[in-house]
């Protein structure tokens, strides 16, 4: 077990500021994020005000935001949904893959149509 | 003739006699005499001893234990003789030898055990301060695999024991544990307070002239340590509804100065008094004296102070409770090189800050230092907002920078159309007005997929800043037509691409009712 490369001066959980967890309804690391065009006010701390500057030319998901903050993603999502609970950001759940359908239940949601008919 | 002689025998004997008589009689006084001074001097003797002994039996009771309690208790009353006159000066010279070198006996004592204390405190808390790096590295690595935010509090959990462990070997006379580089001043104060309990309730303000200025490496961490102990005194000293201000600002004397404020209970004059003296640099502090539990913040910023030339004064602060003022030398301070990044987290410096910061500008029309600090989370100070876009690009990989590259070109070449502008002012702010709003259809969307001229391959990268409003798309449409021939960039064919589904969504949904009673019947069919 080595220690590694020092002990980091800044850790991530700073942005918590003391919670938990996020306030708000939980962010996938893949959600997008949204600039909106209010003006942020004067007392905004410093990591939110380079979020929303990153985010200003057009979105990013969560995890390329937390690349460039250099944070955890984890990190970032208690940015991101302070800004989204204030309006400052709106977050789009990820596109989810996709996936094969499931034929049988295509099949049967023919089947119920027709018997409607 | 013989009556003359007997006569004169007579008288001589008679002489004699009276003589002999006189002799005895005065011998006898002299004897009773002697023999009331020897009586009164036995007396005396007997006094003398008496008193002595009470003196003895004082200095074994009172004197000697009084003066072993003096040495913790500073204001216990330590006894001198009972009655000084009835020992003479010897005596009382050597009585008072004695307390003293039973003074010394014990103060020699209570030295030799706090060094052993000391000394097995220092070995203990090295081991234990290596573990909790060790876990903290770990943490970190966790931190960036999962999302869970419990592993966030472990970390903070982690930190905090570690502060306590390394507060403990600084007070037992261990190096701080670890060597920094030359850090930024504000990195280390944010670090400081990430190591507190109540960390939410401080708000640094950055007052700095320099934004850059830092400490040297040997300087850098013991800075850290003294701050996190002011900080953790303010904190827990003050209502959890407070806050507790932190200013960091720089002197006249090319010196810094850190500032913790807090609204809490003050201290008391006794308490102040020592806290002064424990804060001025002590040549040693005994953990004998620091009272049970321990109180160690002040010995160990005494400690620092002492040992790294840090200055370090306390005061009633304006916001009711205690100011802490740390002053760091000039000799100490150095100023970043521009290739280091500060942290996204520190605080920018609160004055002359650009005015039209707050809606996130400072585009590509490089607004002199704003749009250096703008970017200084992520970018070296660059120049101008191509600059800034490029090193922004360069993050998201080789490719993504080439197409960049290459658009701003196809931009100079055709003299500053949609699509140059839209590479040009596309830094971290909304582009002054583009020529054309083509670029600036809504880009929110990902993935494209347009043939550019560029060989890159298509990769994902930020666009112009949202701003066109939605019915800009019929001028985007005849402003793509008019250049189709010159270029197609990825942002024209998503342009273009948009406005088509607009077209056939807005197509859609004039025709809604009908279309959806078809489509039914459709679906019945097959």
């Amino acid at each position: 077990m080595n220690p590694g490369p020092g002990r980091r001066l800044i850790p991530a959980y700073l942005v918590t500021g003391g919670r938990s967890a996020p306030s708000g309804p939980a962010l996938d690391r893949l959600a997008v994020l949204i600039r909106t065009d209010t003006d942020l006010p004067t007392g905004t701390g410093a990591e939110q005000r380079r979020l929303c500057e990153l985010l200003a030319p057009g979105a990013l998901t969560v995890v390329e935001c937390a690349a460039h903050l250099d944070l955890p993603a984890g990190a970032t999502v208690f940015l991101a949904t302070d800004l989204v609970a204030s309006g400052h950001l709106r977050a789009r759940p990820p596109i989810p893959r996709a996936g094969e359908i499931d034929r049988s239940l295509v099949e049967r949601l023919l089947v119920g149509l027709r018997s409607l008919h | 003739m013989l009556p003359w002689i007997v006569t004169l025998a007579a008288v001589a004997v008679s002489v004699w006699y009276g003589v002999r008589a006189y002799q005895a009689g005065r011998d006898a006084y002299a004897a009773s005499a002697r023999a009331e001074l020897a009586d009164r001097q036995a007396r005396a003797a007997e006094a003398r001893t008496l008193a002595l002994t009470e003196e003895i039996r004082q200095l074994a009771r009172k004197r000697i234990p009084a003066a072993a309690t003096a040495l913790s208790h500073r204001s216990a009353p330590v006894p001198g003789l009972r009655e000084a006159g009835d020992v003479e000066g010897d005596a009382a010279r050597l009585l008072s030898d004695a307390v003293q070198a039973a003074r010394t006996a014990i103060l020699e004592e209570r030295g030799r055990v706090d060094a052993a204390a000391r000394s097995a405190m220092r070995g203990t808390s090295a081991q234990i301060q290596s573990l909790l790096n060790q876990s903290q590295h770990l943490l970190h690595e966790l931190q960036h695999e999962y999302d869970d935010p419990r592993i966030l509090q472990l970390d903070f959990r982690n930190e905090l024991a570690l502060r306590r462990t390394q507060a403990t070997a600084v007070l037992c006379d261990a190096w701080p544990g670890l060597a920094r580089q030359n850090s930024p001043l504000v990195e280390i104060v944010l670090g400081a307070q990430s190591r507190v309990g109540g960390y939410e309730r401080i708000r640094v303000a950055n007052h700095l002239r320099q934004e850059r200025l830092a400490l040297v490496a040997r300087a850098a961490e013991p800075l850290a340590i003294a701050l996190a102990e002011l900080m953790a005194n303010a904190t827990a000293y003050s209502h959890p509804d407070t806050e507790v201000p932190v200013t960091v600002q720089q002197t006249a004397g090319r010196g810094a100065l850190v500032l913790v404020d807090d609204a809490g209970i003050g201290m008391d004059d006794d308490a102040l008094k020592r806290a002064r003296a424990l804060l001025s640099g002590p040549s040693e502090v005994l953990l004998t004296e620091l009272g049970d539990p321990p109180q160690t913040g002040f010995a160990v910023v005494g400690r620092l102070v002492a040992r790294y030339g840090f200055t370090c004064h306390i005061e009633p602060s304006p916001y009711g409770g205690m100011r802490a003022m740390l002053r760091v030398p000039a000799h100490l301070l150095t100023v970043m090189d521009d290739d280091r990044t500060l942290s996204v987290l520190a605080p920018s410096p609160v004055h002359a800050r650009p005015p039209g910061r707050d809606g996130g500008t400072a585009g590509g029309e490089a607004r002199g230092d704003g749009t250096a600090r703008s970017d200084d989370g992520h970018t070296p100070a660059g120049g101008d907002g191509d600059r800034d876009r490029g090193s922004d690009v360069r993050r998201a990989g080789p490719d993504v920078r080439r197409a960049a590259s290459d658009v701003r070109r196809a931009g100079g070449a055709t003299g500053g159309d949609a699509a140059g502008g839209a590479a040009g002012t596309a830094g971290p702010g909304r582009p002054a007005a583009p020529a054309d709003p083509a670029p600036a259809a809504p880009a929110a969307t990902t993935g494209f997929s347009g043939p550019a001229p560029a060989p890159a391959l298509p990769s994902r990268r930020r666009r112009a800043r949202l701003t066109a409003a939605p019915e800009a798309a019929g001028p985007a449409r005849t402003g793509e037509e008019a250049e189709e021939a010159v270029l197609r960039t990825p942002e024209r064919a998503g342009a273009s691409w948009t406005a088509l589904q607009r077209g056939t969504l807005d197509g859609r949904s004039a025709t809604t009712p009908p279309a959806s009673s078809t489509d039914d019947q459709g679906d019945d069919e097959t």
